[in-house]
Formats: structure tokens, sequence, C-alpha cells
């Protein structure tokens, strides 16, 4: 006879805007059903922003939406407005937009092989891998001030300038991460265990990617080619030469699993790298705002009537922002959405099937933001167990060891 | 999936032709944006609440269209929801951007869902339930989802009326006066 | 300046937990940025568990929201005594840019009893690893009293 228990798994990887709640039901090592729950991050950011601030008061708001995406979300709530007030942006401005937006990149791209790595049990290479983003780091702080909340947007162009001087460090650091490219690549895509767990593991079919509307690498990975920077111009996209990264540029063949993942996260780190020493080679000069005085912006954004949206590519995938402005000094409306928001759904058919061991790799594949809290409580025939996330992590880590030898 | 890549003028004409006198506005919005000046097209469109599946189903004749996101507007006695599609994703720079905004008023909050064409619709469905109080029939979960299990019935936090939060609101910065 | 002068015989080394009370992750990253090898604690013998049970210091990041305030309290009963609360980052002291929402139910010092105060948005790692020490000198000294 068989028994099915039904494990709840506290706030384990939470999505961009919240941790999320699962609730596995299991039948012996297989995950049958799943379901989840978000909100334990609900902050009421929207309700903020449409009550007693004007759009320049709402830029550290959605600054602080995700402590890892700081540049897209400010990026399209500044495009959704500046469609919204008719306000054009100065080119020199878009590139330097540009140029900070890849950075944030990579900074993210590295930063999530570092968790992947250590889900799996290989916690030397999430040193080695945080060791190398503290380059990218470091010229971030160079460029705008901060290692992470980096205060560079404002409507109608960027607040700091990169000038020529600011030139040798960058390319520096750019050749930096050419060589150390080759070296996150042989550790992560050459490694005999690393592909035994990940290859064919949460699987996310080209349909399935489709129809629950999933966005970023997750759904590069399967095979849909959807990358807002490379479908829509927004800012210096448009004047540069880039194309859909997915799977089969390195592999020959798709199968939408976490090692594919892997495979167009690693790949779009080396894409940024050239995408920002075509930027820096084409740099427009000119001005990098396009109403410099505070008092003068902030009149012409009361009188303005319009609605606008922005959308912008994340690390995580698609970020959209819709502002409604009806000539007062707070937008009528305010929308975020971010990308783990659309990267929920296709949670369920990748876990289905799989083995509790896995669960902490599938789920971290999609690229949510950090871990955190956990509980796991089993119950089992009404006794309650309280077990922890170490017993969970212990158990992926395990299975490691097993296939190491 | 057709191969022809249709223009936004095409479009709206096309939309205007197949839904005849449910459109109430269309809008074309057209940005230049770089050093080449490559354009970025978006289509605005007013309409009535019941083409909203009929609409769906005609972008879905083009290509499966991408769902961004629902907005939602408190407008006083109405309630406006804003839909926001793409299609023509995964041709270089040729995406277009499509909202669809309806009303809904407030005696009768209730609109279709379209979850049984695009099942990714759930979520953005289930947010606006709980925020604005608008009821979707046939929605396969209702669930709340980012507000808790104890916050109140009846308060809906994007509305403007004696809904609102505003009962909620607390200041965690308060100076009390000596 | 005052000079921190650290006893000589480290009596424990200091595992911490990491609590995520509905930040926006900046904090929780600059945390973890503090454990890899350029600012490196577990020299010190500082780590990170993944269970209360084990652990003498609470890291809490973020505002407390409505769902994670019983959670929060919950955790801090866990924890075994000594212990010592740091919060890091300026959500946790006065709620910073969210401080007024519909959904936030207060500091995390009108939750838990809070030691150590870290601000800033997100702190720099030096600046957390400071905090952790303060919070050793103020459990070394707890122990001597006793």
């Amino acid at each position: 006879m068989k028994t099915c228990y039904s494990i709840p798994i506290g706030p384990v990887h939470p999505a961009l805007k919240e941790p999320v709640m699962f609730e596995f039901e299991i039948d012996g090592e297989r995950i049958v059903n799943v379901d989840f729950k978000v909100g334990h991050v609900h902050r009421g950011i929207e309700w903020l922003g449409m009550h007693h601030k004007n759009p320049l008061q709402i830029l550290p708001i959605a600054e602080r939406i995700c402590g890892i995406c700081n540049i897209s979300h400010p990026f399209a709530f500044c495009i959704a407005v500046e469609n919204a007030a008719g306000i054009d942006v100065p080119d020199r401005a878009q590139y330097i937009r540009t140029i900070i937006a890849e950075l944030e990149r990579i900074h993210s791209h590295i930063l999530w092989a570092g968790v992947a790595a250590h889900e799996i049990g290989f916690d030397s290479v999430l040193y080695l891998t945080w060791r190398i983003r503290e380059s990218v780091l470091d010229l971030m702080e160079y460029l705008t001030g901060n290692r992470i909340t980096k205060a560079t947007f404002t409507i109608g162009g960027v607040r700091r300038d990169i000038t020529k001087d600011h030139y040798p460090k960058i390319r520096k650091t750019m050749d930096f991460y050419k060589e150390s490219f080759d070296k996150l690549k042989h550790v992560f895509l050459d490694d005999k265990t690393v592909q035994l767990r990940t290859r064919d593991c949460g699987i996310l079919t080209k349909e399935d990617a489709i129809k629950l509307c999933a966005v970023g690498p997750t759904t590069r990975a399967s095979g849909v080619k959807k990358d807002v920077r490379v479908d829509q111009a927004y800012a210096a996209y448009g004047d540069l030469d880039i194309d859909y990264i997915t799977p089969d540029i390195l592999t020959g063949e798709v199968k939408g699993d976490v090692y594919d993942r892997i495979i167009v996260r690693l790949l779009e780190v080396k894409q940024s790298v050239e995408i920002i020493e075509q930027c820096l080679d084409n740099m427009p000069s000119g001005d990098i705002m396009a109403e410099p005085k505070v008092a003068k912006l902030l009149a012409i954004l009361r009188k303005a009537v319009g609605e606008g949206i922005g959308r912008a590519e994340a690390p995580r995938g698609e970020v959209i922002h819709y502002v409604k402005l009806t000539g007062q000094e707070t937008p009528y409306t305010w929308k975020v959405r971010a990308p783990t928001y659309n990267n929920l759904m296709p949670w369920i058919p990748m876990l289905k099937g799989e083995q509790i061991a896995d669960i902490p790799i599938v789920a971290a594949s999609t690229d949510p933001c950090l871990s955190c809290t956990n509980r796991v409580a089993i119950v089992r025939d009404g006794r309650e167990q309280i077990v922890t996330h170490e017993y969970l992590h212990k158990l992926s880590v395990e299975k490691t060891r097993r296939l190491m030898r | 999936m057709t191969s022809k890549v249709l223009s936004s003028e095409e479009l709206a004409e096309q939309i205007k032709e197949r839904f005849k006198g449910k459109i109430k506005e269309v809008k074309i919005e057209k940005r230049a944006v770089g050093v080449k000046k490559k354009e970025r097209e978006t289509l605005w469109i007013k309409a009535d609440k019941d083409i909203l599946k009929d609409f769906v189903k005609y972008l879905m004749e083009i290509e499966f269209p991408h769902l961004a996101i629902i907005s939602g507007n408190d407008l006083g006695k109405t309630i406006e929801l804003v839909y926001h599609f793409s299609i023509y994703y995964g041709r270089k720079l040729r995406e277009v951007s499509i909202n669809l905004s309806v009303e809904v008023s407030k005696e009768n909050p209730v609109i279709p869902t379209i979850c049984d064409l695009i099942p990714g619709a759930l979520i953005t469905e289930r947010e606006k339930q709980e925020m604005l109080g608008v009821k979707i029939e046939g929605i396969p979960d209702g669930r709340r989802i980012f507000l808790s299990d104890d916050f109140p019935e009846g308060v809906y936090p994007w509305r403007r009326d004696e809904t609102g939060p505003d009962k909620m609101v607390r200041d965690l910065y308060e100076v009390k006066e000596e | 300046m005052a000079q921190l002068t650290l006893p000589k015989s480290f009596k424990r080394s200091l595992w911490v937990f990491h609590l995520n009370t509905g930040s926006c992750n900046g904090c929780d990253i600059e945390i973890i940025a503090a454990l890899t090898p350029r600012y490196d604690v577990e020299r010190f013998g500082i780590k990170l568990v993944g269970s209360p049970r084990h652990a003498d210091v609470l890291l809490v990041t973020g505002p407390v929201t409505r769902q994670m305030a019983d959670k929060v309290k919950r955790v801090y009963e866990q924890v075994p005594d000594p212990k010592a609360v740091i919060v890091v980052g300026n959500c946790g002291t006065t709620g910073h840019t969210f401080h007024k929402s519909y959904n936030l139910v207060g500091p995390v010092d009108r939750i838990i009893p809070v030691d150590v105060y870290i601000p800033g948005c997100p702190p720099r790692p030096e600046a957390i690893i400071d905090g952790v020490v303060k919070a050793w000198l103020k459990l070394e000294s707890l122990e001597g009293k006793k």
C-alpha cells in the first residue's frame, strides 16, 4: 500500500520579491505534485509609490526592490516615465546605461554560478566564483560609488559620466573576465559530476516554456528565443551586434535541463563583455541628462499626462513597469513585474518526477533570489518531525558523493 | 504561425476590421532610440470587456502571445485592467507590444479568465482578485497569493475608495511627541 | 580612536544563522561576501550554519513583514542561550524607504530584543565583520560576568 507524504518546505529559495513556501507531495523519493505560496516579502511597494511620492522619489524605492538586480528596476521605470512624459534621452546616456546594465549582468550570473555550485555540494567552487566576482564589484564602485545600490539612473539620463580616464580600468577588468571565462567553463561544463547531476534533470520543454510565459535564461535554455535586448530596441542595444543565446551554440542540441541553463548563463557573461567593449568603442559624445536642473525636471513631470511601459532585460528575465501620469505630482498607477514572477509557474513541470535530493538545484536553476529560512516538516502518520534545510542540503551533497564513486 | 510579419499599422487595421464597434480607440506609438534611431512600436487599444477572449484567440492565430502582466487602475466608478501582450518575439528588433485596456464597473466587477488559453496567466489573475477585488470567472485556483491569510477580507490595497488599506498603514518610524 | 583588543584566547568560535524577514537581498549577499576569500571571516572561526539550534548569533535582515513576524519569534526562541542578535542594514533598524506601509509590522526591535545594529544600505562586508566582532565582545563579557 502506497502512502503519499506531504512535505511543506518553508521559505527556501525566495523569488525576486518574496521567499517562497513549497508543499510537495511525494511518493517514495519521487515528487508527484507541487504547490507554492509566495508573499512573504510583500512590502507594499506599489502602494508606497502611488501615494505621496513624485517620480524622482520613487527611484530609490525601485532600486531596493531587489538587491541583485538593482539596475534593471530603475532602468525600466525610467523608460516607462520617459515614454509617458515624452522625454528624450541623449545618446551618450543610453550608452552609459547599457554599460552599467551589462556590468550588473556579469555580477549576477557569476553570483548565481556560485550558488548553484553550493547547492550541488562544491563549496570550493562557490568561493572561487565569488572571488572572481569581486573584480566587477570593484569596477562598479570605481564608476558609480557603491558596490550594490548604485543610484546612477535618473529620469532623462544618468547621474555620473564615464570619461576617458575610466576606460583603462574598464578594459583591464574585461580582459580579466575573458581569461576567467575559460576557467569557469572548464570548472562547470567539463566536470563529469556536474554533468551527472544536472543533465536530464529539471527539464522544461519548449511548449511549456511558451505556454507558461517563462522569461530569461530559463526560457532560452529551452530553445525559445525571447530576449528584450534583441527583440525591441531600447537604450543602445538597437545599435549593437547581438543575438539570442541558446544552448545549441555550444553543444548543438537543446534539452531544457539544468545543464543547459548553466551553459546559457556562462555564454551570456561572455556576451556582456563583448557588448561593453562595443559600447566603449562607439561611445557618442554629448550630454548625459536631458534636463540637469531638478526643479525644472519635476515641473515637466508634474504637467505630463500619459501612460507608458518600460521593458528591460534583467539578468533573470524581462522586467516590465507600467506608469500612468495624470498631471499630478504622484503617478496615478505604478505596476512592477519582476521576472521571477513569471518563472514561478515553470517550477511545477520542472519538479514533477524528480527526486527530493534534486529540489535545491532545480529550484535554484531558475535563479530566484537568495536562500532564506528553511524549515521542513515531514508529517508521517500524523506525528510531526522537524527536519532542517541542513538535511535537504545534506541529501543533495550525498547524492553527489555517490555519483563520484 | 504566419510567416509574414505585419507592421503595427497593418495590425491596427486588422483589429479595427475584425472587432467592429467594440473598439473604442487604437493608438500607435513609435519611439526611436540610439544613434541608429531604430524604432520601437507599441499599440494601445481601448475596448469593451466582452471581446477579451476573442482578442486573445485572434492573437493566438498570429503567434502564441507573451503575456507580460495585467495592470489595474481604480478610476473612481470603474476599474480598468490593462493586459500587456507582446508578439513577434524571436525576430530581431521586430517585437510589437500590444496593450489592451478594458473596464469593469465596481458594482459588478466580473471578467472571464484567460487561463484556459494562456496557462501562464494564473498568478497575475490571482493578484488582481486580491488587490482590486475583481472577480475572475472560471479561474482554476482562486486563493490569495501575495497577501497573508490573516489580512482582513474586503480590504483591497490598490483601491482608492473606502476599501483601501489606509487603516492598515503603520509608520515604522514614528516619533512620539514628549 | 579606541582600539578593540580581542582576548588572547577565543573561548568559542561564533556560529552564525542568517534570517531574512523580507529584505531586498542586498544585505544578504554582502553577508555571504564576507565569507568569501577576499574578506574571509572563516579564518576567525565564524561560520554560517543551517539551523538556529546550532547558532550563537542571529543575523537579521529586512523590515519584518506580516507573514514573517511569528516566524521570527519562533526562530529567536530556538537559538540557545547565550545569544546575540545583530540587525544588518537600514531596513531592520528603522524601516528606511519602506517605513510607511500596510504590510510591515515594525522594525526588528519591536519583535525581538536586539544587541547590535549595523547601518548601511547595504553595509560593506567590513562593516558587517566589525559588527560581529562587537557582538562577540559582548558575548564574552556576558560569559565573564557569570
